[in-house]
Parts: C-alpha cells; structure tokens; sequence
C-alpha cells in the first residue's frame, strides 16, 4: 500500500489528481481504518492530517468557518458552536463515544456521505457550504447538492473538502437535532431529524421551516414538501400531524439490521412533529394547540 | 510501504517502522510486544483499546500507527510506579470493578484520562468518559464505584 502524507493541499489534491482512483483520503481514520481492517485494503492512503490550515473553528461574517480537520470532539467543545449553531452542537454531543469524538473529523464525517451520518441533516438545514480543493481550483457548494448517494459527494476522487461555511441561522430561530437508537452511546442513527424553525415578527407564524432527514434516504435529504406545507402558517396540532405524514412519505428508507424501512416512516413522522412542536414552542413561548 | 514512526510512549522514546495500513493497537501490541492494550472489536466500538494520545483517549484500533509520530501516548503499562499501582487501578481492584478483566485497560485508560481532566466528576461526565467501553461482565455499577473512589482518593478525599 502507498502512503503519503501531504503537507499543503495543493499537495494533496496534486496526489489525488493522479491517485484519486486507488487511494483514499484518510483523516481521523475511524471509518477509513475499520474498512482496511474488514474490507478492502486500498493502492495507498493519503494522510491529510498534516496539512496546516484545515483545523479551527473561527467566524466569519455571519457565520462560522469549520476546517476539515476540526475533530467532533472540538465542534462540541466550542461555545461558538454551542451557542450560535446548536443543532450541529447538538449532533456532535450524540456522536459515538468520546474515544471516536477525540478522533473523528467534522470533514470525514461528511466526505463519507453514509446517509446517517450524524452532523449532515443539521448541515442541511444550516444551508451549509463545502469548500472543496481540487488541482485546477477551488469550488463552493452548498450541501444541499454535495450528497450523491452513499459514499458519493460532489469531492468525488480526485477532490479535498478543506472548510465548511456555515451560515448562522436568523435571528428568533431555533432548532432541535432528534437521533433515533437503539443505545444512547456509539449506536447508529435508525432516524436523525434536525429541524430548524424561524418564526415570523410577531411571533404568529412559522415564517421559515428547515426539515433535514437522516438515515431514510440514500443521501440525508431535506423535507422540502413538508417545508413548503409549513411556511407562513401557525403550527396547530392538526398541521404537525400533517406534517408529520408528509415529511414520512418524502423519505425514502431501507430495511437493514437497524429498522425496517416502515419503521423508520413511522419514526420521521413522530421525530417531526416532536421536532416541530419543541421549536415551536422555544421560538414562540407557545404550545402548539 | 512502511513508515517511520518516532514516538513517546508512557515517557519512552521510541522509533520503529510499521506498515501504512497498521493500527496503532497493531503497533502496540504486535510491534512493541505491548500487551495491556486489548484487540477486540477492531471497529473503534467496544473501547478495550483505549489509550491516552496527546492527553485525550482514543481508540488504538482505529488510529492510524503513523500518526503515533510526533504525539505522546500513555498506555495501561504507564499507569502503575513500580509496585504502586494507579489510584485507578486500584479502586477498579478495590471495588470487584474487574471481572473477567478484558475491557478494564480500556476501561482504566478512559477513566484515568477523565480524572486528570476533573478530580469532581459528575455522574454525566462519568456516563460520557465510558460510554465509548463496554464491560459484558460487571453491570456497570462496580465499574461506577471505583471511578468515585479514584477520583476521591486522587483529590485527597479519602
């Protein structure tokens, strides 16, 4: 197996310009190794982790710049990130264990693309940006297009995510990240749903509503219909419900060793009024009635 | 292809060269002939791994050897001063924290690493520094029992 360890990342996408068919980037390694282990070794690996300049978590405008290399545990130890963004705090605090936390990068997470990855959904409904290096240059784009499919992003092989560019949400909104498992620690999302609310000036409507689905579709996808259902409207009991049906029918899950594929509706369509009725509720001072 | 890796382990330098795709468990163990740290999920699930990289515990199973370069590692064989055991050591002793004794180097890494961060742990930082190591033996409580007397015995509680 090949081996390099790139100190620039025009090193490093030079590497993957020419190797990006038979290596793989590795980071932390908590994913990458584990596939070496019980899968298939690759031609070679290329260790991005020293690079300088993909670390730190700093703002930016109106927003945080998260580096590739920023470990889980790090996103869920910044005040920043705890108190501007919190359902990506949210998703990191749930994240595996502390071992994986202290290793796993905010960058592999996503460039594995597993649709239950745990800070994608929150991503989603961050309108959410990657950075992605490539030899020829440089390209923006929002996650809401980088997910293609189980391990497919939009870095695809010869491409290095080296920032993330998340926009602070507006003002008055809030947000919830709600995991589905079996165990409360190191367990698999069956369900993740992240939602994000902002309610209108007087407090009387849901003026934007943010819906992300993770683990019942082959990439984490947005509730875009139930979104639209939402909008401009005061949330009441019988609206959630309707929602909650809606934002099942958008997923589109899979029977696997976690859940069946009806269990995983049923559980969006519970997670999403759950969802809607706490933000609601912290966005609003009101229960929905 | 095989690498180079310059270390400290346990306050040791050490230099030894390691395939790229070998674990830093691997390294320890089948390398070094560091036995304490255990193989047991290999998938960075159950914790018997645990070793302490750069002050923060980690899975050795899924760490890449190479990135042992440069950092400084505490291993379950660094805990003890000769005949003195490590106060955590001793309290998982001390309280039958240890049963079959194959997750307790994880165990005591995570632990150890939790008590130098906070001698007044509470009971969700002590839920949070295991919940990455599984024990299919004690039932937890014991385990919970010695982490509160370490963490006493370390501050001069008791």
């Amino acid at each position: 197996m090949e081996y390099f360890e790139p100190k620039t990342v025009s090193e490093a996408v030079a590497l993957l310009a020419k190797h990006g068919a038979e290596t793989k980037v590795i980071a932390g390694g908590t994913d990458v190794m584990v596939d070496i282990k019980f899968k298939e070794e690759p031609g070679g690996l290329v260790n991005i982790k020293k690079i300088a300049g993909l670390s730190g978590i700093a703002e930016n405008g109106a927003g945080l710049r998260i580096g590739a290399l920023v470990t889980i545990r790090e996103v869920e130890s910044s005040a920043l990130v705890r108190e501007k963004l919190p359902v990506l705090w949210e998703s990191c605090h749930q994240f595996a264990s502390l071992q994986v936390r202290n290793t796993a990068t905010i960058g592999g997470n996503i460039c594995r693309a597993s649709p239950s990855g745990e800070t994608l959904a929150p991503l989603l409904v961050l309108d959410a940006k990657a950075k992605l290096a490539f030899a020829d240059g440089e390209k923006t784009v929002p996650f809401m297009s980088f997910f293609q499919g189980p391990g497919k992003s939009s870095a695809g092989i010869n491409g290095l995510l080296t920032e993330n560019e998340i926009p602070y949400p507006a003002a008055g909104s809030k947000s919830v990240y709600l995991k589905h498992a079996v165990r409360g620690a190191m367990d698999i999302a069956m369900v993740g749903v992240a939602i994000l609310l902002t309610p209108d000036a007087a407090k009387n409507n849901a003026q934007d509503v943010r819906i992300g689905l993770g683990a019942v579709a082959p990439t984490p996808v947005r509730a875009s219909k139930t979104e639209a259902l939402l909008r401009g409207k005061p949330l009441t009991a019988a609206l959630l419900k309707e929602a909650g049906a809606l934002a099942a029918s958008e997923a589109s899950p899979i029977n696997d060793q976690r859940s069946s594929a009806e269990n995983r509706r049923w559980i969006v369509e519970a997670l999403t009024r759950r969802g809607l009725a706490q933000t609601w509720k912290a966005a609003t001072g009101k229960e929905v009635a | 292809m095989s690498v180079i890796i310059n270390t400290k382990i346990n306050g040791q330098s050490v230099s030894a060269s390691a395939e790229a795709s070998t674990s830093l468990l691997e390294f320890l163990r089948d390398t070094l002939e560091m036995k304490g740290s255990k193989l047991c999920c290999n998938t960075g699930e159950c914790g018997a791994c645990t070793v302490i990289y750069n002050g923060k515990p980690i899975n050795s199973c899924v760490t890449m050897a190479a990135d042992a370069n440069g950092a400084e590692i505490i291993t379950i064989e660094g805990l003890a001063d000769g005949d003195k055991l490590h106060p955590v050591q001793q309290a998982f002793i001390d309280t039958g924290a240890v049963q079959c004794g194959y997750c307790t180097p994880g165990y005591i890494m995570s632990v150890k690493a939790l008590l130098d961060r906070t001698t007044k742990p509470t009971a969700e930082d002590i839920e949070e520094a295991v919940s990455g190591n599984i024990c299919r033996c004690t039932g937890y409580n014991k385990i919970v029992d010695a982490i509160h007397i370490a963490a006493d015995r370390i501050a001069g509680r008791a």
